[in-house]
C-alpha cells in the first residue's frame, strides 16, 4: 500500500532526535505492548508480513502522530479484533477500567518458549528450489506496482533502473504471505540503484542506495546506468 | 546476517525506510532515531547530511552505500580499523566498535577517544 510507513525520500519530517541515554522502553506499557505483541504473534494466529500490514495501515496522521510502540499496541489490538479474539468493546470496557470477561483463547505462550523462538531467530528463508530468473551483475528495472496490500517495494524504488548485487536465496514472499495467499517462493536479490537514478542529477553519482526486492518486483533492465 | 565492510573507497550505512527491521540477535532493540520517521525518510536521500548530524563527515571521493532492509536479511557494518590500533588484540579492538558504528552512522574509535572515555 502507498502508506504512511513508506517513508524512504519524504522531506520535512526534521532532524534525527537522539536521546541521552537511550532507554530501551520509556514506560511500562511499552515493556508490556512489546512482549504481548511478541507472545501473541508466537500463538501463530497470524503471520508476520500480516502483523507488519496491520502496523502500517492506519490513516497517515493516526501513523505518524503515533509513537512506536502505539503503533505496536494498535496493530496487536487490529489483528486481535479482526481474528476474532477480542471485540472492540471488551477493549474500550477494559479502557474504563472495567473487569473483562474471562478468556480462554488457547494456545498459551509460556515465556520459556518465547524466549527458546526468540534465540533461534525466525527465518522466512524456504528450502524451495526455485531458479533464479536474473543473475548477479544483470541490469534489471523495478516494476511500477501500486497495490492497495503490504508490499516491500518502496515507492521511492518504483520503475527504476538497477544492477542485481547479490542473490540471497529463496524466500517468503511478503506481498501474498500478507493476504493469506501462499508464501509464493521465490529468489530475493540485493539490487544496487545509483544515487542520480533514485533521486537526480544534483546527488552524489558515487553513492548508491541497496534494496533486497524480490523477484516478483523486476523486470529484465535495458537502459544503461550505473 | 551479512555484514558490509568499510573500505578506503566505501562507507557503509543501515536503515529500513518501510518499518524498523534491525539486527536483534547482534545489536539488541534500535534506538529510538533508528525506527523514527526523520531518519527512515533522509537515510536514503541525503546519507552525507545524516551523517554529518553525527558527526561524521566524509570527503566526496567515498562512495556511500545505504543499505535498505525492506526483506528479512539484516545486515552489520564492519567499521574501518582506525590508526593507531596496530598490534591491538581482540578485546582492545572490540572496545573501537561502537553501536552507531555497526548501523554506519558512526566511525570506529581511536584508541586515544577510548582511553579519553575511560
Amino acid at each position: 500500500m502507498n502508506g504512511p510507513h513508506d517513508l524512504g525520500g519524504q522531506h520535512g519530517l526534521g532532524p534525527i532526535g537522539r536521546e541521552v541515554g537511550e532507554p530501551v522502553f520509556h514506560a511500562e506499557w511499552e515493556r508490556r505492548a512489546f512482549a504481548l505483541t511478541l507472545a501473541m504473534g508466537a500463538r501463530g494466529d497470524w503471520n508476520l508480513d500480516m502483523s507488519r500490514h496491520a502496523r502500517e495501515n492506519r490513516h497517515p496522521v493516526d501513523y505518524l502522530s503515533s509513537s512506536y510502540y502505539e503503533l505496536w499496541l494498535k496493530g496487536l489490538e487490529a489483528l486481535m479484533i479482526e481474528e476474532g479474539l477480542v471485540t472492540e468493546e471488551e477493549i474500550a470496557a477494559a479502557c474504563r477500567g472495567e473487569k473483562p470477561p474471562a478468556h480462554d483463547m488457547g494456545g498459551a505462550v509460556t515465556p520459556e518458549k518465547l524466549i527458546a523462538s526468540l534465540e533461534k531467530g525466525d527465518s522466512t528463508r524456504l528450502p524451495d528450489q526455485v531458479p533464479a530468473r536474473f543473475q548477479v551483475g544483470q541490469r534489471v528495472r523495478t516494476r511500477n506496482l501500486n497495490p492497495q496490500g503490504h508490499t516491500r517495494l518502496p515507492r521511492y524504488a518504483r520503475g527504476r533502473d538497477g544492477i542485481v548485487e547479490r542473490n540471497h536465496g529463496v524466500f517468503v514472499f511478503p506481498d501474498s504471505n500478507a493476504r493469506r495467499e501462499g508464501t509464493k517462493p521465490q529468489h530475493l536479490y540485493s539490487v544496487s540503484f545509483n544515487a542520480r537514478e533514485l533521486w537526480g542529477e544534483d546527488h552524489a553519482s558515487r553513492d548508491h542506495v541497496m534494496i533486497d526486492l524480490f523477484e516478483d518486483y523486476l523486470l529484465p533492465g535495458e537502459a544503461a546506468h550505473g | 546476517m551479512i555484514a558490509v565492510e568499510n573500505s578506503e573507497q566505501v562507507h557503509n550505512m543501515v536503515v529500513c525506510t518501510l518499518c524498523s527491521c534491525y539486527p536483534w540477535p547482534v545489536l539488541g532493540l534500535p534506538p529510538v532515531w533508528y525506527k523514527s520517521a526523520p531518519y527512515r525518510a533522509r537515510a536514503v536521500l541525503d546519507p552525507r547530511r545524516v551523517l554529518a548530524e553525527f558527526g561524521v563527515y566524509l570527503p566526496p571521493e567515498i562512495e556511500i552505500k545505504v543499505w535498505d532492509s525492506t526483506a528479512e536479511v539484516r545486515y552489520l557494518v564492519v567499521p574501518r580499523r582506525p590508526e593507531g590500533s596496530e598490534g591491538m588484540e581482540e578485546e582492545a579492538l572490540a572496545k573501537l566498535v561502537t553501536r552507531d558504528s555497526m548501523i554506519g552512522v558512526g566511525l570506529a574509535l581511536t584508541p586515544q577517544e577510548v582511553e579519553r572515555g575511560a
